[in-house]
């Protein structure tokens, strides 16, 4: 294959990487998803020499995360209004926590400006929010959905709904978009908790039931929240529900209990942030079994249990589970991974579908990290530079 | 008929018989529930320390079946399917129920507990079987698991060869001094502290000076524990505070300073008069005498009104 072209999306970026061999040099063209992109040659002595680099250069890529452009996880199966797998992807780098979203489902996301007519097209999502003195977020929402702008939005993103007074949940922000649902029939995604520490910590932030939304947009595929404190999802039921993100430094154990009884038949990305019991996150390892019993989620391809403080126990008993053997993507980053989880995760099955494993900020030794980058899945076992590890104090990448 | 967690402890506390469905959990800790008359099916359900002596098969629990404390448990039913199955401190327990299939098993401090089903089915989780003194073999039906915690089951003396465990296994205080082949390289606890296979199987090999440069207070106290008290005090030169004699023979008060910690170690090196067998036994640090030492141990704070009649 002489010519590769892949793809990458996150919350901060939705972007093309092509490579192109011929002869003694590659042609590398790359930029933001929609834009023509830059384009660089470059020209080794021999033609070896060419596809030597052609080659080091996609494997980097695919270890960052990249995929395929033609691949399952990037396509839409030729359906616009469907989103691509890959445009479930949150949060991937710890450092990206601190940051408010710059794409959602692979588009730009911009502050909603009632003064100025929003763009057509769908191309870009907006985000309502309230300022530490201004509460625009429900004036700004109300002002985008008399437009003509959202009854095209395929996403939404709403930001901080509390001001000056972090103890007040989203009911307010939930039972607008319920009401107002006739106002958007092409909602597919939903952000609500876009909120950075400056802002407010994801441990403080106060949630609410999400149920009102999976009853009032039955088309919806993807629901991403951040916040554990009040979250709720009292009646787990979505026929179309493709992706569900719940970002915490403290999930109610009710919330995990409650994805173990649901019945999301389509769900396909299952992201739960467990945090630390210090933050409300109650849940143990035997919390999860109804979720790698494997008996729910037929078509679930990603499972992120992250930012957890109990990871070495998920990875004693999730390298057993029959889940594990169909899912394409494990995802157990910003925990409290240890050489003892890492020892565990060595008979994770390598027959299966299971290609990708993330252990993003992970405590593991050099000699494990060794050992795992071995299995012919793919690790990502990058730690962030300013992660210190005094073996006596460890803790998940976001508690507070 | 389909009912709230809180219509369902209201509906079981009052010895309904109709049958309920609850999508969610039942929470009836604490109540001085004997029994349940109704079918129940639900997610969650919680009985510790309630009066319950028999759980009927009309009763599903989806994922966790918590019976944590309840001392009159006697019998749990054949077939019996959860997700997570906890009997901790069932202290009238002796057997588990044929046909169990369970990912997690908790039956820690079930000092009757002693027999296996003939068949069951307990893999992918967790097994925990702390101070399980009955249990004297494992059933070659067990795991794969994730965790083995057998810490304090004191006449167990083997693991199964052929047992998988993912994670770690706790023999702390348990008989088992060597492991199967498949879990060879298995990281090891000792009562909770992760601990090396030589300090595990080989505790002839530690030396004091290994002890008393390990940083860690738990895993030093561990690394006593398996030398022994007495080589230890013998290689770091423990100082004598007292000795005399006793039923056992010579018994002596000594003291070892241990550098960082708050307090020194104070023990009493004396023999069972029965057995023979040697015994350090630690007693707070204040302690002068051998005769005072051994008052503590009885509970006497006055040591003048301990006067053994006859030691065994």
């Amino acid at each position: 294959m002489n010519r590769r072209e892949l793809v990458f999306m996150d919350s901060s970026s939705n972007k093309f990487w092509n490579i192109e061999l011929s002869g003694t040099s590659h042609i590398v063209t790359y930029g933001r998803a929609g834009t023509d992109g830059q384009t660089k040659t470059k020209t080794f002595a021999d033609q070896a020499a060419a596809r030597k680099d052609f080659d080091k250069l996609i494997a980097e890529k695919l270890k960052k995360g990249y995929v395929d452009a033609g691949s399952a996880t990037a396509a839409t199966d030729g359906d616009d209004s469907t989103l691509p797998a890959l445009a479930f992807r949150s949060i991937v780098k710890q450092d990206d926590v601190q940051q408010n979203a710059k794409t959602f489902i692979g588009k730009r996301v911009a502050d909603y400006d009632p003064e100025k007519k929003p763009a057509k097209g769908d191309k870009t999502v907006y985000r309502f929010r309230n300022d530490y003195d201004d509460e625009t977020c429900i004036p700004h929402l109300k002002s985008f959905l008399e437009t003509d702008a959202a009854t095209e939005a395929a996403g939404i993103v709403v930001g901080n709904w509390a001001g000056d007074d972090p103890g007040v949940d989203p009911t307010a922000v939930i039972k607008l978009l319920c009401e107002q649902k006739d106002r958007l029939p092409s909602l597919r995604a939903i952000y609500l908790g876009d909120i950075v520490s400056e802002e407010n910590e994801m441990s403080w932030i106060k949630q609410s039931d999400v149920t009102p939304l999976l009853v009032a947009f039955p088309d919806l595929e993807l629901l991403r929240t951040r916040g554990g404190e009040g979250l709720k999802i009292a009646k787990p039921k979505h026929a179309k529900l493709r992706a569900l993100i719940c970002e915490s430094g403290g999930l109610p154990v009710e919330v995990v209990r409650a994805v173990g009884r649901s019945n999301f038949p389509a769900l396909e990305h299952l992201e739960l942030w467990l945090g630390t019991d210090q933050y409300g996150g109650d849940s143990t390892v035997e919390d999860l079994q109804p979720i790698l019993s494997g008996k729910l989620f037929p078509n679930l391809k990603y499972l992120g249990l992250r930012n957890c403080q109990f990871a070495d126990d998920i990875a004693a008993v999730i390298v057993n589970s029959p889940l594990v053997q169909r899912i394409e993507t494990l995802d157990l980053s910003l925990g409290v991974l240890t050489d003892e989880g890492g020892r565990a995760l060595l008979s994770l099955p390598t027959s299966g579908n299971l290609k990708h494993a993330s252990l993003h900020y992970n405590y593991l030794s050099k000699e494990v990290s060794k050992s795992l980058s071995k299995l012919s899945i793919k690790f990502d076992l990058s730690k962030p530079s300013h992660m210190d590890d005094d073996e006596e104090w460890r803790f998940v990448a976001v508690g507070e | 008929m389909t009912i709230t967690s809180k219509q369902a402890r209201e509906h079981i506390l009052a010895g309904e018989t109709s049958a309920i469905r609850v999508d969610g959990s039942v929470d009836l800790r604490d109540t001085n529930l004997k029994t349940i008359a109704c079918s129940v099916t639900c997610n969650d359900l919680d009985l510790s320390n309630t009066a319950i002596e028999t759980l009927s098969s009309k009763i599903k629990v989806r994922s966790k079946l918590t019976l944590d404390g309840c001392q009159n448990l006697a019998r749990l039913p054949a077939g019996l399917t959860c997700g997570s199955l906890s009997v901790r401190g069932c202290t009238f327990l002796d057997r588990l129920p044929e046909r169990l299939t369970t990912w997690f098993l908790n039956a820690s401090d079930c000092p009757r507990l002693s027999m296996w089903p003939k068949a069951a089915s307990i893999c992918n989780g967790n097994v925990r079987l702390r101070n399980c003194v009955e249990i004297r073999t494992l059933p070659d039906w067990l795991g794969p698991l994730g965790q083995l915690d057998v810490g304090g089951c004191v006449n167990l003396h083997a693991i199964p060869e052929g047992l998988q465990v993912s994670g770690w296994i706790d023999i702390g205080g348990s008989g088992v001094s060597s492991l199967p082949k498949s879990l060879t390289n298995a990281p090891l606890r000792w009562r909770s502290v992760p601990i090396t296979h030589v300090i595990a199987f080989e505790p002839e090999k530690i030396t004091s000076k290994q002890v008393l440069a390990e940083k860690n207070a738990e895993l030093r106290r561990v690394m006593i524990e398996r030398m022994g008290y007495l080589r230890f005090s013998e290689e770091v030169g423990a100082k004598e505070l007292d000795h005399d004699t006793d039923a056992g023979g010579k018994r002596q008060l000594l003291r070892i300073d241990i550098a960082d910690d708050d307090e020194p170690l104070v023990g009493l090196a004396c023999r069972c008069p029965s057995t023979q067998r040697q015994y350090f036994l630690r007693v707070p640090p204040q302690m002068k005498t051998c005769h005072q030492a051994a008052a503590w141990m009885a509970g006497f704070d006055d040591p003048t009104l301990y006067r053994p009649v006859i030691e065994t």
